[in-house]
């Protein structure tokens, strides 16, 4: 099936990425934030000093035990730091050694099996849940799976050249996600050959278009809106295929293929890195002088972070633009009655890959009426669907952030 | 990282849209038409900032735009002190007590001009030749390509307001002559504030404000006068939210029953 999206802008983002190889690189420390874990209240597992293997559990949710975040790598642990409400704030990792885990693949073969040994390997956090965006919970059934073998943002790497190599595990992968779900698996990929063969209940779909038809909230709502009664789970490309290593070797293959470019580098560059890389020193060597952003994610939605986020699959470092100081008469009339109203241009159209009204759901959002924005179908989308709504408004209101909100209230009730 | 499209920027896209029709008004109406544009501009830039001293309301560029649609189709011999008094209920009650350019639900140049015609209805105002039409219409090409004005407000109004001609038995071609009224249909029916924001919500409203100017311009104030454009765009607007409200219900019928 191919879908063109005609929705969807075309960005300034000057460039391109090399051809060639993800060059694996060490990393001298890698840090997993605890607000990339939305909706987990964690119970450390380990202590700062302690050895851990790849696939040792670090931390799991106190009310779900099952869901257990490992270690991406063979190390030591260095530091936890704890935040308010004893959550986890950072817990940071010097890699040693290349031991692993080695788990059991025996009842792999069953639905109960496949989720037990994704949630002992720490895999059961790459799948997700639309509506609300979370991780699912250890026995809830979605109604579908999309897995999202296509990225449309700026500067992420290509998919097909990502997989090169690794079509069987990614196949693997696939195949195993049918044993999740009563309902479809939808391979959701760009332009170019099919990266699975079409199975039973396995369907491939094409997305062409401008930025964000690779999301999976546009996939989703074209193809099997989620409801809260049957809600649907959607897991990236290089998670498939670590799922589909692990039932392949008994190991899992935590690193990420990610890009590395933006403007305040000097060349673009592809590594193969640990999940929770640590950017800051990956980026060092390759910056241009001046002050710098480092974000986790793309120049559109990413969030400035030292280390590489669990759902990031690229890495991009912006200039540092500090406000100019002014009068300070002028700066406090500049910032009176903020945010300013956005117009609705037709990039305001555009911006949302779902068919639906976006300056009334945009409104809905901004005042943070919640019914209103749930009846304008914000249940199908998640924070990146609206990073191009900020965009195309002026980054005067971020609208992700406006939307989570909206979406912990509606979760709530 | 954040495009171009910020609430300030867009107004300045359209001040620069107007530049073209500056001119061509100059030419065709002479230098009252100047005059009246800076008593109006002084007004509207006193209110704003009135309000950004007491509501921190910030100043917006779009007082230019108010203050010239009210130099153009007021083009009568309308007393200083009337557009002075038109000008500060057009812009308070207009835009200002919503908050502002962004949040208003009728365009303050016609709540001004609305003002103007109904309060002192015994001055006469002439409509503007083809010079300004013309200059509009480049105006609205560079709307179009920014995406501020929406090609399908524009189709609709244009479709109206030629099927509406034609079915009063009129010429389709004449209304497009009258620089006043190409004027009024790009800078204030396509006013993507006051307009409505749905696909379906913007046909609708392109279809009825240009039939509207039709009716009103054959069947009332003359095709030739500002009147029917400005009336015409006042009825339009305050019906906007409403068409808005059906096409959504309608748009978003498959997401119904999603949230349990």
């Amino acid at each position: 099936m191919n879908i063109v999206i005609r929705h969807g802008l075309p960005l300034p983002v000057a460039g391109a990425l090399p051809d060639g190889e993800f060059v694996p690189t060490r990393v001298p420390k890698m840090g997993l934030a605890g607000a990339d874990y939305s909706g987990i209240r964690p119970e450390i597992l380990v202590e700062a000093g302690q050895a851990v293997a790849s696939g040792t559990p670090l931390f799991r949710d106190r009310k779900r035990p099952e869901i257990v975040v490992t270690s991406p790598s063979s190390g030591r642990i260095e530091k936890i730091e704890i935040g308010p409400q004893r959550r986890l704030s950072l817990l940071t990792i010097i890699p040693e050694g290349e031991d692993a885990v080695r788990f059991d693949l025996a009842a792999a073969g069953t639905s109960a099996g496949l989720r037990s040994l994704m949630q002992q390997a720490g895999l059961w956090p790459a799948l997700r849940t639309r509506p609300f965006d979370r991780i699912p919970a250890p026995d809830a059934e979605p109604a579908a799976v999309f897995v999202t073998a296509i990225d449309t943002r700026p500067l992420a790497p290509d998919p097909a050249v990502v997989m090169g190599g690794m079509e069987d595990s990614f196949a693997r992968g696939v195949g195993a996600l049918r044993l999740l779900t009563q309902g479809q698996v939808y391979v959701c990929q760009g332009d170019g050959v099919d990266l699975v063969e079409p199975q039973d209940r396995v369907s491939v779909v094409r997305f062409t278009g401008f930025h964000p038809a690779g999301l999976p909230g546009t996939h989703i709502a074209r193809l099997h809106p989620a409801t809260s009664s049957a809600p649907v789970w959607h897991i990236n490309y290089q998670d498939v295929a670590a799922l589909g290593q692990l039932l392949a070797r008994g190991t899992v293959d935590f690193s990420r293929r990610i890009s590395l470019a933006g403007p305040g580098t000097q060349q673009p560059l592809l590594l193969r890195v640990p999940i929770g890389a640590d950017l800051h020193a990956l980026s060092r060597p390759q910056l241009t002088p001046g002050p710098k952003r480092i974000l986790s994610g793309a120049i559109l939605d990413g969030r400035e972070a030292q280390f590489l986020s669990r759902y990031h699959l690229q890495a991009s470092v912006v200039a540092r633009i500090e406000p100019r100081a002014r009068n300070w008469l002028i700066a406090a009339l500049g910032r009176a009655s903020s945010p300013a109203a956005f117009v609705p241009t037709a990039a305001v159209d555009r911006a949302l890959g779902p068919d639906m009204p976006a300056v009334p759901l945009l409104r809905a959002l901004s005042i943070g009426d919640a019914d209103r924005a749930a009846q304008l179908g914000c249940l199908q989308l998640g924070e990146d669907d609206l990073a191009l709504a900020t965009y195309a408004t002026g980054g005067e209101t971020d609208f992700g952030a406006r939307l989570r909100a909206v979406l912990d209230m509606l979760e709530a009730a | 990282m954040r495009g171009v499209w910020h609430r300030d920027t867009v107004s300045w896209i359209i001040v620069s849209a107007m530049l073209p029709v500056v001119v061509a008004a100059s030419l065709d109406l002479g230098l009252a038409t100047m005059q009246r544009f800076g008593v109006a501009l002084a007004v509207i830039s006193f209110w704003q900032g009135v309000f950004l001293f007491t509501r921190a309301q910030p100043l917006s560029p779009i007082a230019l735009i108010t203050a010239f649609a009210v130099a153009v189709l007021a083009s009568g011999t309308t007393e200083m002190w009337q557009i002075v008094l038109a000008a500060s209920f057009g812009t308070v009650m207009g835009e200002q007590i919503f908050g502002g350019w962004g949040r208003n639900v009728v365009n303050a140049g016609v709540v001004t001009l609305a003002f103007l015609y109904f309060a002192f209805p015994e001055v006469l105002h002439t409509g503007t030749g083809p010079l300004v039409a013309v200059a509009a219409g480049f105006g609205a090409l560079l709307l179009l390509v920014m995406g501020v004005l929406s090609w399908r407000i524009a189709v609709a109004a244009t479709m109206g307001l030629v099927l509406a001609t034609f079915a009063l038995g009129q010429d389709p071609a004449a209304p497009f002559l009258e620089g006043s009224l190409v004027f009024g249909l790009v800078f204030l029916i396509g006013d993507p504030v006051a307009s409505a924001s749905t696909r379906m919500g913007r046909w609708a409203y392109g279809a009825l404000a240009g039939a509207l100017v039709a009716i009103f311009g054959w069947a009332d104030a003359g095709i030739d006068a500002p009147q029917a454009v400005v009336f015409a765009t006042l009825l339009a607007s305050l019906f906007a939210p409403l068409l808005d409200a059906a096409a959504v219900a309608v748009a978003t019928r498959k997401w119904r029953g999603g949230h349990a």
